[in-house]
């Protein structure tokens, strides 16, 4: 769609657009973890039910995903597999940060092979704190990531300049 | 070559012939399958580098590393309170059951002993733990052997478990809740009805998981007979937990060499084993396990005893010098610490003995000739958490 | 074999404990004086310290006398470490001109030792159900043992995992490579004087701000 990328989209026309883009958020979830199994809580698990909010788990490959939730500690050995499988992610993609491990490197502050936190691989929109984050949590982390969309100015994504929420 | 007079045994071994006069013309070469360090069926970050000739696996090397984040350095710039919050994040599932060997060892060493109402509490709690893991075992299985209801009913009854254990000690996971000495706190009123409760809707699911898998055709093809483990390589691996007891070794922590500190000899209880050790053997006695503890834990709610929940230690923990190992039946195994203490607030050295690296140890032996999905059974039905095995 | 911490006079202790007693007789028996070190701790654990020659010996002949379990596979490093406890805030010893402490003295555990470095390895036994504790002194120039990986398959991996952490090499193993750590990485950690470098770079800061425990006076509160 050259009109999204030129800006030259209808601000109408925009909002839906990205009002649609929140509601249809395909997420895949890179559980490593302890938290991952806070996801699976949170994304298969009956009672907090992410479906309701538009999210759908559980895509067949990381090239049909649009948001990656990194659950779990990040270690040296792993970080070129994190950063590959970001890079599989077509554009527009998201990712959110889940627990402490993968916000700052956590409770393993000082070991000597966990990556301090999985900014320093990937660029990461939403931070969720917590050792385990409870599944109520990481539903808060996708909802404010919704509003993030929802103001998100998709032109400035092809620009190159940082995304501004307003 | 025996003589058959059976006609279909006949035309079966002259397709046999057949095909292989075929095989015989193709040149093929083995391929090397990587199941990476994300896969749905490991349960985590655990890759496994296969050789196939065609389907069948000539050799499966694990590669473990990629969830390893260095506790035993950890500990060693770390009081012993703070390496109780840390260790509960070896085996994430069942949390409660990583601290005790810790606090029973450093106990040891202390000299000090837990008062009874504390060593009920923390008994129940090993329990639950154990419950939750396992369910989530029993689910997790079915899913990967491409059953996803058992999944789902997995995550919604462990909720149960997973509410008591929250209730009790403030997190759903990772307790922290064990101090030297006894407990951090006392139970919350209304705690022991509420536990029967969820004891009983937990029975009702194991029953549940039995209707759905182990009568299903298809779990039996894909399980009964695959990934034998005869006894003695099992002992000489170090298998532990479900995997032994699976291959007919009657040997359990909790009966055998109960440490002081724990109160299985106050409940009556069953050991379960199974002569076969093939996959579906280990999965029967884990779902005969996750029955008996909600039995241990419904037995212990009834007789509680009344009391304190801390013993008198010191508000600065100093642990006397001295080396000890505590080892106890933990849901995945056995798991053990060997503190070497200096006197110092700080311990010397933590070695910590998790059962998944050794129940993980035996894949290359199991595996030879195994078909890939059967990789899958083989690997589910050890059932190993990836925290346990990296550490 | 918990006592009550008041300190009333211990009754008659027992004062020994003859099944580990005999399993130490009779190891010693079948080992000579590959045996140099042992200690018992009543009721409870058997400690037995071998010479690096006999380390493959002792496995054999525990093997046989029914220690199939095998557990683990470890090591200890008896360096007190150059960095401290790394609990003590840097800055306050820095500020009040606290001296340099003096580096202690290495002193071994259990069934003495002279060595830096230590293997420390067990085996149990489900028939009796006890378990003995093996540790081996390793020269601090030749720091080599002969592998178990022949006599107990599981000491492969364990093996595996003591090389890189330490240092050592266990001669006639199938399959020295890495365990946990990537290929290139560079150093062994679990040695005293590998440095955690992120308490290097920025020191654990103490205890910032105590309260003291309602209704108990405040002692100088160093750990938590």
């Amino acid at each position: 769609m050259g009109l999204v990328e030129s800006g030259k989209l209808p601000k109408p026309l925009a909002k839906l657009l990205n009002i649609s883009r929140k509601y249809s958020i395909w997420a895949y979830q890179w559980g490593l973890a302890c938290c991952a199994i806070e996801m699976g809580a949170a994304f298969a698990s009956p009672r907090y039910d992410v479906m309701r909010l538009g999210v759908i788990p559980f895509p067949a490959s990381p090239r049909q995903a649009d948001l990656v939730v990194i659950a779990g500690t990040v270690t040296d050995k792993l970080a070129p597999a994190v950063v590959r499988l970001y890079e599989q992610m077509p554009d527009p993609k998201y990712v959110i940060s889940m627990g402490s491990c993968a916000n700052c490197g956590g409770p393993y502050w000082d070991s000597y092979s966990v990556t301090k936190g999985v900014d320093q691989l990937i660029p990461v929109d939403v931070y969720v704190p917590g050792c385990p984050p409870r599944p109520e949590a990481l539903l808060e982390g996708i909802i404010l990531l919704q509003e993030r969309i929802a103001h998100e100015d998709m032109a400035a994504r092809w620009k190159g300049e940082p995304i501004v929420v307003s | 070559m025996t003589a058959v007079s059976d006609p279909q045994s006949v035309s079966a071994l002259v397709a046999e012939a057949n095909d292989n006069r075929v095989n015989l013309d193709f040149e093929t070469e083995g391929m090397t399958l990587n199941m990476g360090p994300q896969h749905p069926a490991t349960h985590g970050t655990l890759r496994i580098i296969a050789r196939l000739d065609g389907e069948q696996v000539i050799s499966a090397e694990p590669m473990c590393g990629y969830m390893h984040r260095g506790y035993e350095k950890l500990t060693e710039v770390r009081t012993y309170p703070q390496i109780n919050a840390l260790i509960n994040r070896i085996d994430w599932l069942g949390s409660f059951a990583n601290e005790v060997p810790f606090i029973l060892a450093a106990e040891k060493l202390m000299d000090v002993e837990a008062p009874p109402r504390a060593q009920w509490i923390r008994t129940i709690l090993f329990e639950m733990s154990r419950v939750a893991n396992i369910s989530l075992f029993l689910g997790d299985f079915g899913l990967q052997l491409g059953g996803m209801t058992a999944g789902f009913y997995a995550f919604r009854d462990r909720e149960w478990v997973l509410n008591q254990i929250e209730s009790a000690t403030g997190g759903r996971f990772h307790p922290n809740f064990d101090r030297i000495g006894g407990l951090k706190d006392d139970l919350p009123k209304g705690w022991i009805e509420e536990s029967h409760t969820a004891m009983d809707k937990l029975l009702a699911f194991c029953d549940e998981m039995e209707d759905l898998l182990v009568g299903n055709e298809i779990f039996q093809g894909r399980t009964r007979g695959i990934g034998v483990i005869p006894a003695e390589i099992a002992l000489s691996y170090g298998l532990s937990g479900a995997n032994l007891r699976a291959s007919g070794v009657d040997w359990d922590l909790r009966r055998d060499n109960c440490p002081p500190g724990l109160v299985y000899d106050k409940a009556d209880w069953k050991v379960w084993t199974h002569p076969d050790g093939d996959c579906f053997a280990r999965t029967w006695v884990r779902l005969q396990e996750t029955r008996e503890a909600a039995k241990i834990v419904k037995q212990l709610l009834d007789t509680i005893p009344s009391g304190p929940v801390m013993a008198k230690v010191p508000r600065i923990i100093k642990v006397p010098a001295g080396e000890a190992y505590v080892a106890t039946e933990n849901p995945l195994g056995e798991m053990g610490y060997y503190v070497v203490s200096k006197g110092d607030l700080v311990p010397f050295r933590v070695k910590i003995r998790s059962a998944s690296f050794n129940n993980i140890s035996v894949l290359p032996w199991v595996a030879r000739g195994a078909y890939v999905p059967d990789l899958i059974s083989i690997l589910g039905s050890l059932y190993f958490i990836l925290g346990d095995i990296d550490r | 074999m918990s006592s009550a911490e008041t300190e009333t006079p211990e009754e008659a202790a027992p004062a020994t404990d003859d099944a580990r007693e005999a399993v130490l007789a009779e190891f010693t028996s079948r080992l000579g004086d590959g045996v140099v070190g042992s200690h018992i701790r009543v009721g409870d654990d058997l400690w037995i310290r071998v010479d690096r020659a006999h380390w493959l010996e002792a496995a054999e002949v525990a093997k046989s006398m029914g220690y199939r379990f095998f557990d683990f596979l470890s090591a200890i490093d008896w360096l007190p470490s150059p960095f401290g406890r790394d609990m003590d805030a840097q800055e306050d010893l820095v500020v009040a001109g606290t001296p340099a402490k003096e580096p202690e003295a290495m002193v071994q555990g259990y069934a003495g030792g002279d060595t830096r470095f230590q293997l420390l390895a067990r085996l149990y036994s489900i028939s009796a159900g006890m378990g003995i504790t093996f540790k081996c002194d390793l020269p601090d120039d030749d720091l080599t043992a002969p592998t178990w990986s022949n006599v107990f398959a599981g000491a492969n991996w364990h093996e595996r995992e003591a090389r890189e952490m330490f240092g050592f090499s266990f001669d006639g193993h199938p399959n020295m490579i890495n365990m946990y750590l990537p290929a290139d990485f560079v150093g062994n950690p679990l040695r005293k004087d590998f440095p955690l470098l992120a308490r290097r770079v920025r020191p654990w800061p103490g205890i910032v701000d105590v309260e003291p425990m309602p209704g108990v006076a405040d002692e100088e509160g160093e750990g938590e």
